[in-house]
């Protein structure tokens, strides 16, 4: 299996970015869930700290998925009929637009409350907005909107996947996931 | 403002036992304060509070600063920053709802005058330094003063909280105080009062 995608299956980069980006929403969302019903303390704090961290690593490594996309060929796609490929299309750029508005939501969310946004105990990025009482309730609300949206676009696009392995029994499935498999 | 009530009061029913040049506190005063959280500072403001300054630069001896803030009107304008500072772990403003800063005496320093002060926050009182730029202005004074303090030595963030990656110990005080014309009392004995006091007044050594 290369690094680059090949006409027959996704590259080592693209399933990596895939899988494992994968594995940080999930820890991500999760996180979110359990750290908001928490009682103020320094866990808490440190909790949001590492959550926050992750986030905007979250949208650093999207941007390099992108340009990787973009840089990177793509395998054929599998003869399906014309609409589910426009559903595919849009589908996914959704989960594109989502990976980015996610963290930028995230953000906004954070500088309107008026936090600090400290990465990994390294750097202090700035606010995106000044903190605001009643933009603080519209970003939470946008964040936590886009992480329900989020989790439902994955949804649909992994029964898709389930739909081609298992239905039409083709390779759609197997060019992305992990090992050798896809790559004839 | 409610303080300037207070203050009036205090004046009329002779609060000094000595002769004093008291300055009323106006609008545009303020007590801020600014820490540091997660590498970023941040400004708070105490927003209520009453400041007695009875201050005289030829008569230092009889010169004293009273200041009472109340620790519910602290704003860091966030929030769940807000609400944690009231907690227990902070400054149990439920239980310590004012804090007071008193001057002991004054003297001339290198770079000014400085005031000897106990500040008690959280029912712990510490000995503080307080140098401070007195200016007249044609209307009054101004006072500006910046004072580091250690918010550990008031039991401020204690246990997991005192990890300085997360809130910083060093909190700078910011006084900015903008102050009417002088009052002056001119004599040891206080003048009666005919107005109804609604709060004692605190005597002065």
């Amino acid at each position: 299996m290369s690094i680059r995608s090949t006409t027959n299956a996704w590259g080592v980069l693209a399933r990596v970015f895939h899988w494992g980006m994968l594995v940080l929403y999930a820890g991500l969302i999760g996180v979110g869930y359990y750290m908001s019903d928490l009682p103020m303390s320094a866990a808490k704090m440190k909790i949001y700290a590492l959550h926050k961290s992750v986030g905007v690593l979250m949208l650093l490594l999207v941007v390099l998925r992108v340009l990787w996309r973009w840089m990177d060929r793509r395998p054929s796609i599998t003869p399906t009929a014309a609409w589910q490929q426009r559903i595919a299309t849009v589908v996914v750029g959704g989960l594109y637009l989502l990976m980015f508005a996610l963290p930028l939501t995230g953000w906004a969310y954070n500088s309107a409350a008026g936090f600090p946004l400290r990465w990994f105990n390294v750097y202090n990025l700035p606010a995106l907005m000044e903190a605001s009482p009643t933009l603080k309730v519209w970003m939470k609300e946008a964040h936590e909107s886009g992480a329900v949206i989020f989790m439902a676009v994955i949804g649909l696009h992994a029964l898709a996947a389930l739909k081609h392995h298992f239905i039409d029994r083709d390779q759609t499935l197997m060019q992305m996931l992990p090992g050798r498999r896809g790559d004839r | 403002m409610r303080l300037h009530g207070v203050l009036a009061l205090g004046l009329l029913a002779g609060m000094p036992a000595m002769a004093s040049t008291v300055y009323p506190v106006q609008a545009g005063s303020s007590l801020q304060f600014q820490g540091t959280q997660q590498g970023e500072k941040f400004m708070g403001a105490i927003k209520q509070f009453d400041a007695r300054i009875n201050f005289d630069p030829g008569q230092l001896a009889n010169s004293s600063f009273e200041v009472n803030m109340q620790l519910k009107s602290m704003d860091t304008r966030n929030a769940e920053r807000d609400m944690a500072m009231q907690t227990s772990e902070w400054f149990d403003v439920s239980h310590y709802p004012i804090a007071t800063f008193k001057t002991t005496s004054f003297r001339q320093t290198p770079q000014g005058v400085a005031a000897d002060a106990d500040l008690t926050i959280k029912g712990r009182s510490k000995h503080i330094v307080f140098p401070f730029v007195w200016q007249k202005t044609p209307a009054g004074a101004t006072l500006d003063a910046k004072v580091p303090l250690d918010r550990l030595d008031f039991g401020l963030g204690a246990g997991e909280w005192s990890d300085e990656s997360m809130v910083g110990h060093r909190v700078d005080v910011i006084v900015h105080l903008v102050l009417g014309p002088a009052v002056a009392t001119p004599d040891p004995v206080a003048p009666k009062s005919n107005v109804h006091q609604t709060k004692p007044p605190s005597q002065k050594k």
